[in-house]
């Protein structure tokens, strides 16, 4: 079908086998596996449409899941990488940079989150800087690789940190030590984009 | 903590349908998520609708009916409904009379109705979004923006869904939100935690001679764990802070209520209501509405909110308007 469209469904298969072992702090781990569920049969319905007709519906489709917080902002994600195609049909690095870019800027927006706050922005900006400093970059597989980089860095570091939101902030110090899991479920996601790339 | 549940991922699906069986002859589900009136208000009046996680029963969608909710969209357990859902709602109850959409301040509440509210401004739906967060825990200079949206809605929606039923307008009806919405206040208390119905964890842990005041209504933490106090103790600590929170002077009216958490009993708030009269009677504040029940519970949390409003003779008159919900009935 469409290379872009096959990507993200690759992608969301690494997750969902992931995520059940690697996330197990309280509901973001059932959250996301049903967030990931719901992304699947998105794809897996609209399979005939355009690709920003599929990345349009899926976001308001995550948004559905009613996840709480991760609905909305995930979902929106999405709907960024939508607003940002045109008719592309098939994904290369300029339109990779254009449209993980919006998708970002667009949950940022509704996220409100900085880098430092504990957050999935920690390794979603990350991944917006090194992409606008890329410029020279035009093979994807060697994009993905730079973007998965800034991703784990910025997950990394959120283990130190004090939480500004989401329900973690009550917790106080009690949430150093361990790495936000929002940060961890980008780091994945992104990683599942960057292998199903480079497995074509 | 055991818990008569099935499969925990159909909590939400299964409690609505025993709501809706429990309450037919008031209210039915719609379109899975959404709690709508039995019979619906008339088209040129201002509807109502909220929007909020389950597992707070009665609240929120057991408030509505005439005189009150129009539409309640219900997300999981403590979770907010996603934008969809809420977009549904808005749409349902469109009308040139417009809709008066409040929104308790928990940050999944508050994203999911801004992404709604985009789409309903494309699909040009008449709506005022009023947000409440009247949760006093983190003290007086805590932003507006940072402070939770607690049990102050159900009096909200009573005195609003008053002014709708006699046929004021959407801005009339905005206007007598502010003003009550502007000047209540709640803080809670938590003695024992909940857990959570799906996971079976622990919302929050407290020592046995530990008490928690301004406890968020998913245990999310407040000013910190004290000693237990006694219930007068409690009473004199919370209603000062409150009326300091709403500026109430001597000769003001004000309402009161106490809101069980659960596993509080009715023996337990009515002891508190006493201790709280005694300290409005020394300041010369008259409680003119008292409330004692579970309004906006969290499971089986022992503890309690206490919620105080300034009262003038039109929030007076809207407070005693007739109104039909399973939760709230006034003849």
């Amino acid at each position: 079908m469409l290379i872009a469209g096959q990507n993200k469904v690759a992608a969301q298969h690494e997750l969902l086998s992931e995520l059940d072992g690697k996330i197990g702090d309280g509901d973001h781990g059932t959250t996301m596996l049903r967030t990931t569920k719901v992304i699947v049969e998105s794809i897996e319905k609209n399979n005939d449409k355009p690709i920003k007709a599929i990345l349009a519906t899926l976001g308001w489709d995550i948004m559905s899941a009613d996840g709480g917080s991760v609905g909305p902002l995930v979902g929106s994600m999405f709907l960024g990488f939508s607003e940002a195609m045109d008719d592309q049909e098939v994904l290369d690095a300029p339109l990779f940079i254009k449209m993980v870019c919006a998708g970002i800027e667009k949950m940022h927006k509704l996220s409100k989150a900085e880098i430092g706050d504990k957050t999935m922005m920690d390794a979603l900006l990350p991944i917006k800087a090194s992409l606008e400093a890329s410029g020279k970059l035009t093979c994807l597989v060697a994009l993905t690789a730079v973007v998965v980089k800034a991703a784990q860095s910025g997950s990394d570091a959120t283990v130190d940190m004090l939480a500004k939101y989401g329900r973690a902030r009550n917790l106080g110090d009690k949430v150093i030590g361990h790495k936000d899991p929002g940060s961890v479920t980008i780091v994945l996601m992104f990683t599942g984009f960057a292998e199903s790339i480079e497995s074509i | 903590m055991k818990k008569f549940i099935n499969n925990p991922d159909d909590l939400t699906q299964e409690l609505l349908e025993g709501y809706a069986i429990a309450h037919s002859a008031k209210i039915k589900v719609h379109s899975d998520k959404l709690v709508i009136r039995a019979k619906p208000k008339s088209e040129d009046k201002v509807a109502i609708i909220t929007m909020g996680g389950a597992g707070h029963e009665p609240a929120l969608s057991g408030f509505v009916g005439s005189g009150m909710l129009d539409v309640c969209v219900v997300g999981d357990i403590f979770a907010a409904p996603g934008p969809p859902k809420v977009l549904e709602a808005l749409s349902l109850m469109k009308r040139d009379a417009g809709i008066f959409f409040n929104v308790l301040n928990h940050a999944g509440d508050v994203m999911s109705a801004q992404m709604a509210m985009e789409m309903a401004n494309q699909q040009n739906i008449n709506y005022k979004m009023y947000l409440s967060a009247e949760d006093i825990a983190s003290g007086p200079d805590t932003p507006r923006a940072d402070r939770r949206g607690l049990v102050g809605s159900i009096p909200l929606w009573k005195i609003i869904g008053a002014a709708a039923e006699a046929g004021q307008s959407l801005d009339e009806v905005y206007a007598i939100g502010e003003k009550f919405g502007n000047n209540m206040a709640t803080l809670a208390v938590a003695m024992n935690s909940a857990t959570h119905p799906a996971t079976g964890n622990e919302l929050f842990t407290l020592a046995d001679d530990e008490m928690e005041i301004g406890m968020g209504q998913h245990g999310e933490s407040g000013v910190g764990p004290t000693k237990l106090l006694s219930a007068d103790d409690t009473a004199r600590t919370m209603i000062e802070r409150l009326v300091k929170a709403i500026d109430a002077q001597k000769g003001d009216r004000i309402m009161v209520m106490l809101n069980g958490a659960g596993a509080t009993t009715l023996m337990e708030l009515f002891i508190v209501l006493r201790g709280v009269k005694k300290v409005l009677d020394e300041k010369g504040i008259t409680i003119v509405v008292a409330e004692c029940g579970e309004y906006l519970t969290v499971q089986e949390m022992a503890g309690f909110q206490m919620f105080a409003a300034k009262m003038d003779d039109e929030l007076l008159s809207l407070w005693h308007a007739p109104c039909d919900t399973p939760y709230m009935t006034v003849r």
